[in-house]
């Protein structure tokens, strides 16, 4: 699977206060040549948009210290950043609901598989190729 | 995985397998480790038995207060269910869905029973991880 597009690698947020889910994921981000960040709460994650930074998609943890996953989607759609395909993902059983009701695009359960991952990345990449022509 | 991790190492994760105290998830992760990421497993566990132990520190604290604070005390729990689930430690999530519902029913003796079940299992699975790595490790140094 070809992660660029022109020279531009995905741009992936991880938002997750979990060492362990942090390494996990980036780690199968890292298998297709994603660009990856890491905010570690909610707060950091608005942060870094309200820096100017873009992403193509944000992988989100539900319950994090100081502000929640989806607290954080709805205030990066307040920003305006709707073009950022968004993932919620949480072990939880009510997560989907909280994700979904915030905005997300998506909402997978832990642990997060590498089939799922890759499919979600080869989106983003069809969408990046899509918007160019 | 079979690449960069002993024969032996990958029979004492076999065994955990079989006994319940892994499950396929943690398979998978295995076969996360390339060569670009050597230390992936090594890293994975260490991380795990780090976090859990904390966590089941910050546990014992919670419920020792006069007054408990459950959605505090769920909210650990929620952290070391995700974590497990990542790594396939499938008794230790097991316990922490146990003690969600504990949580839920504002049950200290409930939750306190459920945090000696979890100490139990997360030690077991922990150990063995320790004993796994070092195994990995004395295999390494042996073909050096």
């Amino acid at each position: 699977m070809t992660s660029y597009v022109e020279g531009s690698p995905v741009k992936a947020l991880i938002v997750e206060d979990m060492a362990v889910d942090t390494l996990v994921l980036s780690t199968m981000l890292r298998k297709f040549h994603c660009e990856i960040i890491v905010a570690k709460n909610g707060k950091e994650a608005v942060q870094m948009f309200l820096e100017g930074k873009k992403f193509d998609i944000i992988f989100c943890d539900k319950d994090m210290p100081v502000m929640s996953g989806p607290e954080a989607i709805e205030k990066i759609h307040a920003l305006g950043e709707t073009h950022v395909k968004i993932v919620g993902v949480s072990a939880s059983d009510n997560a989907q609901e909280a994700f979904m009701s915030a905005g997300a695009d998506e909402f997978v359960p832990k642990p997060m598989k590498l089939d799922v991952v890759r499919a979600m990345i080869q989106e983003v990449i069809n969408k990046k190729t899509n918007d160019m022509v | 995985m079979a690449a960069t991790m002993k024969l032996s190492t990958l029979g004492y994760a076999a065994s955990m397998l079989s006994t319940g105290l892994l499950d396929e998830q943690f398979q998978k992760l295995l076969l996360l480790q390339d060569g670009s990421d050597p230390n992936f497993v090594v890293e994975i566990i260490t991380l795990f038995c780090e976090d859990g132990e904390r966590t089941i520190g910050e546990l014992t604290k919670q419920l020792d207060k006069r007054c408990v604070n459950f959605d505090e005390v769920a909210d650990f729990v929620h952290k070391l269910e995700g974590s497990s689930a990542t790594v396939g430690a499938q008794r230790v999530k097991n316990a922490c869905i146990q003690f969600l519902e504990f949580c839920k029913e504002k049950s200290r003796d409930g939750c306190l029973k459920t945090l000696d079940t979890l100490r139990v299992v997360f030690y077991d699975v922990s150990g063995k991880f320790k004993a796994m790595l070092q195994l990995e490790q004395q295999q390494a140094e042996a073909t050096k």
